[in-house]
């Protein structure tokens, strides 16, 4: 530990605030904060906090693009939801800026809808607290809750599936603190519904690393993937993140010819969820 | 010496959050919380995030015991009430309860998203309260706050 850190200690003391260059940042919170994750890592992620780059991003923003393309990996993203999170800049003035940026409110009203995505998670936070760390209802899996693993499997956590797909998301979320919004969608439903893996784990994983991580949104939307906070699990094929992901993943996939995903959604459901598709014909 | 203090937590990082515009020239503190930062597991990146917040603001930046903290620097500036931006975070709020004990603490609401009379949405399923929030929420928005921060990128691509 430096001396200026050791300095810093005491109660009372501030911290410094004056840095010459990010890098010297980095290796002052390397220090003052040795116990951190990844503090061994060589490098953190690009995207710099405050609100003069909250404030950049808002007017970047393309509203109608967003509304056609967000699900797409080279969509037209806003990269906020970092800066929403951390109070940087509010939901309500991403929404003023996004109706000031269109010349019609309907071509901003994806954007606006996946803002208000987050003022109602954070209603619920309102209403249920800790809560968000257990299930709003019962799974529809056909599975009982407590069968799903409450640790994610190292293969996973270390982005070594072989898998280069979700290999890649991990990496991503480890070294930049990111993940596309589609993409946590198909990991989550990988490690839950693949891997038997229950969603807090998963959840918890996402904590330590989203640059954007609140309880509130991380948790719920695990939840909505398990189907615990949802009528029915969510889970995709190859084919889907082919699409949206252009096949850049799949193209160099070591698994390519034994992809777990590559099947029709009728094969995997009944692959992944036969207890229910049982009942459901039992019932007629 | 200060009548208040301001204490900036992780939910409201900007120098134009209701809890400055409430107490303006007030001292003001943001705590690297120890205790959260050890329990979450909380990664450097996002330490470095959250310290890059904290540089765009006119805050000491300090770490530890969060309630301790905020407390030892009132003291220091003879200050009798801290003021704080309100959240809905439940490690946020046991926090604003633990400072109660010891001093006077005003939370100041945040600028809401949308606004609902009487009795909230129903919270089941978003459809449910989006169905309730949509209209308000067009309604609602400030269209010369919108100008303002997007002033010189109209007209750019992607309208």
């Amino acid at each position: 530990m430096s001396r200026q850190a050791q300095d810093n200690e005491g109660s009372g003391a501030d911290l410094r605030r004056d840095f010459a260059r990010r890098e010297d940042l980095v290796a002052y919170l390397r220090a003052v904060f040795p116990g951190a994750t990844g503090v061994t890592d060589e490098r953190v992620s690009e995207t710099r906090g405050g609100r003069p780059e909250g404030l950049a991003r808002l007017c970047a923003m393309r509203p109608r693009e967003y509304g056609r393309t967000r699900n797409f990996f080279d969509g037209a993203v806003t990269g906020l939801s970092a800066y929403l999170r951390h109070g940087c800049v509010t939901l309500a003035e991403a929404r003023d800026a996004a109706l000031a940026i269109v010349d019609r409110d309907e071509d901003a009203h994806k954007l606006v809808q996946e803002l208000a995505w987050r003022d109602y998670y954070q209603r619920v936070y309102d209403a249920v607290g800790e809560g968000v760390w257990r299930d709003r209802e019962e799974w529809k899996t056909g599975r009982p809750a407590s069968s799903y693993a409450r640790e994610a499997p190292p293969d996973v956590l270390a982005g070594e599936t072989g898998l280069a797909c979700m290999d890649s998301f991990v990496r991503g979320l480890v070294e930049n603190g990111e993940m596309h919004n589609h993409a946590r969608m198909w990991f989550a439903s990988y490690l839950i519904h693949w891997r038997g893996v229950h969603w807090a784990a998963g959840a918890a994983f996402f904590l330590e690393h989203l640059l954007d991580a609140d309880p509130a949104s991380n948790n719920l939307s695990w939840q909505w993937v398990a189907s615990a906070f949802s009528h029915k699990p969510y889970f995709f094929n190859r084919e889907n993140l082919e699409r949206y992901t252009g096949g850049a993943h799949c193209a160099g996939c070591a698994r390519a010819a034994d992809c777990p995903f590559d099947a029709s959604y009728e094969a995997l459901e009944r692959r992944l969820f036969p207890a229910t598709i049982e009942g459901r014909e039992r019932r007629g | 010496m200060a009548d208040r203090v301001i204490w900036v937590h992780d939910y409201a990082m900007r120098s134009t959050s209701p809890a400055f515009a409430r107490a303006p020239q007030s001292p003001a503190i943001f705590v690297f919380d120890e205790e959260w930062i050890a329990s979450e597991g909380l990664s450097l990146k996002r330490l470095v995030f959250l310290y890059e917040c904290a540089l765009e603001m006119p805050v000491s930046i300090r770490k530890g015991a969060v309630v301790e903290t905020v407390l030892a620097f009132a003291r220091e500036h003879g200050a009798s009430e801290v003021v704080t931006t309100a959240c809905v975070s439940p490690r946020i709020r046991e926090q604003v309860q633990r400072l109660r004990g010891s001093i006077r603490v005003e939370v100041v609401e945040d600028e809401p998203f949308v606004g609902f009379d009487g009795r909230g949405p129903d919270l089941r399923r978003f459809s449910r309260y989006w169905s309730k929030a949509e209209r308000r929420v067009f309604e609602g928005a400030d269209r010369g706050r919108g100008e303002l921060l997007t002033a010189g990128t109209r007209g750019g691509a992607g309208r």
